[in-house]
């Protein structure tokens, strides 16, 4: 009971996730700067927008539902921090293990975009309903490649569980690198869930104000950047166990580092890829996740099931 | 305790002021500076600061040019949403005055006609320069302000 608590509570659960969270977006930030040759903000800026934040004054607004409006980023927040609690941090089994771990993180990853959509739905403005109509266009087009790129590891392994998928990986050496082309998928369906450069069309500031977070103030804001930060880092963990299964039977020093190394290489990845790309258009989201980015994640399971057949024979 | 919390929340308002520019009347002259100072050259994120698209994320407002009285309701509504603790800075002379424009009609002479000012910068137009340092001026008197709340409050 009380090792349960702690690992919720410390690690690898919520003040673990806290201080990754903020220490992910200092680096995104900072290596965006620095791409752009400025200097970038300081060690402690995500720490100081996050306190700042939570000392502003609450407003809400007139039409607004008060109940809804208030808990919707609080349960952005558990979600994406409890999806993190089922991915396995420093060797192959998850706290809380079960079968078919994968497809439940994968659906608990996609509350908090929901709570992004219903926020935007109840604040009654125009321009954060035009982003939570945007959220959910964008939800619908990235979602079905990234669940079927993240599932296609699983395909080869014959399981959908963590722990089964991760230590087949690790006793076939580099058998991993055949799903090079899911990972490339999900990198960039990533982009989208996460609402960043080319794929930040739900906050488009020069559109459409701030999106659905037009009318968050303060706290309720801070709660929702920090949301947006957890998962960054769940996500990042997501495919660091699914595409990069080695390095979980290291022990528990050697693991965590080598699990901060894979989430920062992910994170540096989509730092990349925000600075290079500008933003594009909603049809041209829809289009490249359609038209490409599925096909190439079907190829993947069925390249998957042929290498299935041969080895087993 | 208490006063370390308040400590560490002067700390936070001063590392991250966010900002929200606005023009009330500009030649634009005011906003290309403004916009400039925001450019890598200048790399206001140094200083925590962010351009916000919505006022109600934003702690400064930034507004240049003397109010014209269509845009008069429009500032004042703008000043309402900003979520408290907020700062006004009027960039340029237009704002801080009316410049040449004082006297006018269909003008106010200045933004503290309509809506309370903490800041004014000078300047036809107001190099990035000048408002870097008035912003860090306006940073450092709030500062002050509040490290002399809590000495009274102490003491």
């Amino acid at each position: 009971m009380l090792l349960a608590l702690l690992s919720i509570l410390i690690f690898p659960g919520f003040l673990f996730l806290f201080i990754l969270a903020l220490a992910a977006e200092y680096i995104d930030r900072k290596l965006y700067a620095r791409m752009q040759t400025r200097v970038g903000p300081p060690w402690f800026q995500p720490f100081a927008d996050f306190i700042k934040l939570l000392s502003k004054e609450l407003i809400i607004p007139e039409l607004a539902d008060r109940v809804i409006f208030r808990t919707l980023p609080l349960v952005a927040c558990a979600a994406a921090a409890t999806a993190f609690l089922f991915i396995p941090v420093y060797n192959a089994e998850s706290i809380f293990s079960f079968k078919g771990n994968i497809v439940a993180v994968i659906y608990i990853l996609t509350i908090p975009t929901l709570t992004y959509f219903l926020g935007g739905w109840y604040s009654r403005s125009l321009y954060s309903l035009i982003g939570s109509m945007r959220v959910l266009t964008q939800l619908f087009s990235y979602e079905v490649p990234l669940l079927m790129a993240v599932l296609a590891p699983g395909v080869l392994a014959s399981s959908w569980t963590f722990s089964t998928v991760i230590n087949f990986y690790q006793a076939n050496g580099f058998l991993f690198l055949v799903n090079i082309i899911s990972f490339v998928v999900a990198i960039i369906a990533v982009q989208g869930k996460l609402e960043k450069v080319p794929f930040d069309i739900p906050e488009a500031e020069t559109e459409i104000v701030a999106g659905t977070f037009t009318e968050y103030t303060g706290p309720l804001y801070a709660y929702f950047r920090l949301a947006m930060n957890i998962q960054t880092i769940s996500v990042s963990a997501l495919l660091a166990a699914v595409f990069m299964p080695f390095g979980y039977n290291l022990g528990f020093v050697l693991g965590v580092i080598v699990f901060l190394l894979k989430i920062l290489f992910i994170i540096v990845i989509l730092a990349v890829i925000r600075t290079i790309f500008a933003r594009i258009r909603m049809d041209q989201m829809v289009m490249l996740c359609w038209k490409y980015l599925t096909p190439l994640a079907l190829f993947q399971i069925f390249l998957n099931i042929i290498l299935k057949a041969v080895i087993t024979q | 305790m208490i006063k370390a919390v308040q400590k560490l929340i002067t700390w936070s308002r001063l590392k991250s002021p966010w900002i929200i520019h606005f023009n009330t009347g500009a030649c634009n002259a005011c906003d290309i500076e403004i916009v400039a100072a925001l450019t890598p050259t200048y790399d206001l994120e140094r200083f925590g600061v962010q351009l916000k698209g919505t006022p109600r994320h934003a702690d400064v407002l930034l507004c240049s040019g003397p109010v014209t009285r269509q845009i008069k309701d429009r500032l004042v509504r703008i000043y309402e949403q900003l979520p408290e603790p907020k700062f006004v800075v009027a960039v340029g002379t237009c704002a801080c005055s009316g410049g040449v424009f004082e006297g006018c009609y269909n003008m106010l002479s200045g933004i503290d006609e309509a809506i309370p000012v903490n800041a004014y910068i000078p300047g036809c137009p107001a190099s990035p320069d000048a408002i870097i340092d008035g912003i860090t001026k306006l940073l450092k008197s709030f500062e002050e302000s509040e490290a002399k709340k809590l000495t009274k409050a102490g003491g």
